[in-house]
């Protein structure tokens, strides 16, 4: 790796830093055929450095649209955002923000490795074709793909995809990594798979992760905090510290502490479901 | 995991290509024999040449006037070729305008689909009027037949680029041409491609329709003059002709797009 690009910063899953990101009484209203819909309604959100949070709720409840904020994709009509003390749309110009959403979209006409350096390269114009191929290669080996740098999309599985894709917002070497159901096109065991390969790479790098779920057991597994949503209005109704001990692994799914987490969201969404109906 | 993928749709190409080579073999077989059939057909019921000519009388007629079907079939060949570039290169142009430039694109688009709704055959005899019987209407003609299935299959490629991919490249800062450029159009060339498919073989009737019009040379043209001369045999070597160069051309246009695009999912096994 070249010097070009930052160390991962000195950080692991006990050590946690100040806010990250924050989000102070944040609004966000559609037009839709002239009538103003509130979509998000006052979400007040901390999330400190190199922490793992899941943000889950009822689909439509609007979290994807709150990754957006977060992501500068989508300017909240009220209130103010920061991501590392930045406004977001000047947070992802600087490159502290990397995207991972639910398909890969990977470019069928390039292979893996082409793909994985393709965004640090339209990102940096500066960086020649070897260092992004290099930081690329890099990339690949550390979401499990060492080998498959030369393969095709099409010869690449579903699981495979979403890790070139994975690899893709990592080789930017973002702060912040924001993931809009990353894994919810894939089959249970490749999920899984997934969720142990992003834990990994979350204590090997120290990267502020939001994830964007409605899978409990996911939700659970990786976060150290949950945020439930509740729909109409759309904001955050409960926040759950999730007490699961470090290292996670297959056998984290048996804790007391994971069933306990896993039963209390259930109950939450549940009652949000129900609230949604009425 | 990936073995299994890729195992997996190498057997499903091996089948198709195999399913392929026979289902060609079959349908030759078929023609030979529908061939046969008719050929024996004008024999038992003595029909007149000038009514449906036998097969052999259509080979001896090919073989009789070969130069003049050559000449002529280099004439429709050369309309063909320029009205096929010149379309292509309209229809790609007019879907790049439309949209990169949004706001005129909106006000061009319903335009382009309402002369789509003209009968463009009928304007042969307009493009006679205005640029005589030379090469000019003919190879208008074709771009007006031939550009819109490549302006629309085009324009749904640029389109169709997955909107998380596009919210990816904004996020680190890319501009609306950069995108277009290394994004959008190099994923619109399998949907490009299979709109030339469909431009090749309009060009092929443009050219036809335009001799028909009015021409001095051509395919078209033989065909005409035959008719005016009973020569029925001859109007049918000429369709043979005007058949094979569609063939021709049809097949240049998919070897092109097997060159230029691998990666579209039909060619998949190209690249395993």
């Amino acid at each position: 790796m070249t010097a070009a690009f930052k160390q991962p910063p000195e950080q692991t899953a006990s050590s946690v830093a100040a806010p990250h990101i924050v989000l102070r009484g944040v609004a966000v209203d559609f037009v839709l055929e002239r009538r103003r819909n509130r979509v998000l309604d006052a979400i007040d959100l901390d999330v400190r450095k190199g922490d793992f949070v899941s943000l889950i709720g009822p689909s439509g409840c609007g979290k994807s649209t709150l990754l957006k904020v977060m992501a500068g994709l989508i300017s909240p009509s009220e209130g103010s955002v920061t991501v590392a003390g930045l406004a977001p749309q000047h947070a992802v110009k600087a490159r502290l923000i990397g995207l991972v959403f639910q398909e890969a979209t990977l470019l069928p006409w390039k292979n893996a490795i082409e793909n994985a350096a393709f965004l640090l390269m339209v990102a940096d114009g500066a960086v020649s074709r070897a260092a992004a191929f290099d930081r690329a290669a890099a990339m690949l080996r550390l979401v499990g793909l060492e080998g498959a740098e030369k393969k095709m999309p099409s010869q690449l599985s579903g699981g495979m995809r979403q890790r070139v894709a994975l690899a893709r917002s990592l080789a930017l070497d973002p702060e912040v990594l924001l993931m809009d159901e990353p894994f919810g096109a894939l089959d249970a065991i490749t999920r899984e798979e997934m969720s142990e390969c992003l834990l990994e790479i979350w204590e090997r790098t120290g990267k502020t992760i939001v994830l964007v779920t409605h899978s409990i057991d996911e939700a659970v597994y990786l976060s150290r905090e949950v945020h439930v949503m509740g729909a109409n209005p759309a904001r955050i109704i409960e926040t759950l510290p999730i007490h699961l001990p470090f290292p996670r692994n297959g056998e984290s799914y048996a804790n007391p502490a994971f069933k306990a987490a896993e039963h209390r969201l259930r109950g939450l969404l549940i009652e949000s479901h129900a609230k949604r109906r009425t | 995991m990936s073995n299994d993928t890729v195992v997996r749709s190498r057997d499903t190409t091996v089948l198709e290509s195999s399913h392929d080579g026979g289902q060609w073999l079959s349908a030759l077989g078929l023609a030979a024999v529908l061939v046969v059939l008719w050929e024996a057909a004008i024999h038992v019921f003595q029909v007149s040449s000038f009514v449906v000519p036998a097969p052999t009388a259509i080979v001896r007629s090919l073989l009789e006037n070969w130069t003049a079907l050559a000449w002529a079939a280099l004439a429709t060949t050369q309309e063909i070729l320029f009205g096929f570039c010149l379309s292509a290169i309209v229809g790609v142009l007019i879907a790049l305008v439309i949209v990169r430039f949004e706001r005129f694109g909106r006000a061009l688009y319903p335009l382009i689909v309402l002369f789509q709704n003209v009968p463009k055959v009928a304007l042969a005899p307009i493009f006679i009027l205005w640029f005589g019987y030379g090469l000019a209407p003919k190879i208008l003609l074709i771009i007006v037949i031939a550009f819109f299935p490549v302006a629309i299959d085009m324009l749904a490629g640029l389109q169709s680029v997955e909107p998380s991919f596009v919210a990816l490249m904004r996020s680190v800062g890319a501009s609306k041409g950069k995108i277009l450029l290394q994004v959008r159009i190099p994923h619109s060339l399998p949907y490009l491609m299979a709109g030339l498919k469909v431009a090749i073989t309009f060009s092929v009737i443009g050219a036809i329709v335009g001799e028909f019009a009015g021409a001095n040379a051509g395919l078209g043209y033989v065909i005409q003059f035959a008719s005016t001369q009973l020569d029925t045999p001859l109007i049918f070597a000429a369709l043979v002709v005007v058949s094979v160069l569609g063939l021709a051309c049809y097949a240049i246009v998919e070897r092109a797009e097997r060159l230029m695009v691998p990666w579209a999912p039909k060619f998949e096994s190209t690249h395993a």
